[in-house]
């Protein structure tokens, strides 16, 4: 008899305990998610130049450029707001 | 690279370079001729997305609740962020459709992202979507100028 495979009850999950499951369950990187911004800013900085570069021999070398940017832009305004943190709220 | 410069090789409408980049991410420029740029936009918007789901798991992208009580605007507006995770076309409604079914389900339902990792799929995946809006625009506006 055909057996349909449901994406909500794969085989391999039959077992009462719940294991991670990519794409279902949520990433375990609960100490290390002030990384996350590393790789979103890449594919905004990659995207962003494929479209303003006339040729795309000049993608990369723009791109790393505006993504180094954009990182130092938002250590900067974190820093900012940490010492706002600091000397209005905590004090 | 003759087919990354921006002359196009190809005579498609605008109206069609852009449904084709909403359908898959980069399809508007390799649509007319530039390949590698299609690739490049195609491949890190996908990536974006995909990392986006796979940081906060599926659940992360929910389409609007249309039987809910109040005009279209107001339901659209109880998940704003729908509005830019659809821009990436039938993989974020095909998102939304899975993760509807996982709502459903007795064994999945429960499990959703919250706090900074919800926010930061969200952020993923509606930034994936707005990127696409603007490829696909870019893509329109090299066409409409051959």
């Amino acid at each position: 008899m055909f057996m349909p495979i449901s994406i909500l009850h794969p085989p391999s999950l039959a077992s009462p305990t719940l294991a991670y499951v990519p794409f279902v369950y949520p990433l375990p990187i609960w100490d290390y998610w002030p990384w996350l911004i590393v790789p979103l800013c890449l594919g905004v900085a990659i995207v962003y130049k494929s479209v303003k570069c006339q040729h795309m021999t000049m993608v990369p070398k723009e791109a790393i450029q505006i993504f180094v940017w954009i990182l130092v832009g938002m250590m900067a305004a974190a820093g900012a707001l940490a010492g706002v943190v600091k000397l209005v709220v905590e004090k | 690279m003759a087919a990354d410069s921006s002359i196009s090789s190809s005579s498609a409408p605008p109206p069609l370079v852009a449904l084709a980049g909403w359908l898959v991410p980069g399809a508007g420029y390799w649509l007319i001729g530039q390949r590698v740029r299609a690739m490049t936009v195609g491949v890190t918007i996908l990536a974006v997305f995909v990392l986006g789901i796979l940081i906060s798991g599926i659940r992360v992208v929910q389409a609007p609740d249309m039987t809910a009580p109040g005009n279209v605007a107001q339901r659209i507006l109880t998940r704003p962020w729908f509005i830019g995770q659809v821009l990436i076309g039938p993989v974020g409604l095909g998102s939304a459709y899975v993760s509807d079914q996982l709502a459903h389900s007795a064994r999945y339902r429960n499990i959703e992202a919250k706090a900074r990792l919800a926010e930061i799929g969200t952020l993923y995946t509606a930034v994936a979507g707005m990127l696409n809006l603007l490829t696909l625009i870019d893509a329109a506006y090299r066409a409409a100028r051959k």
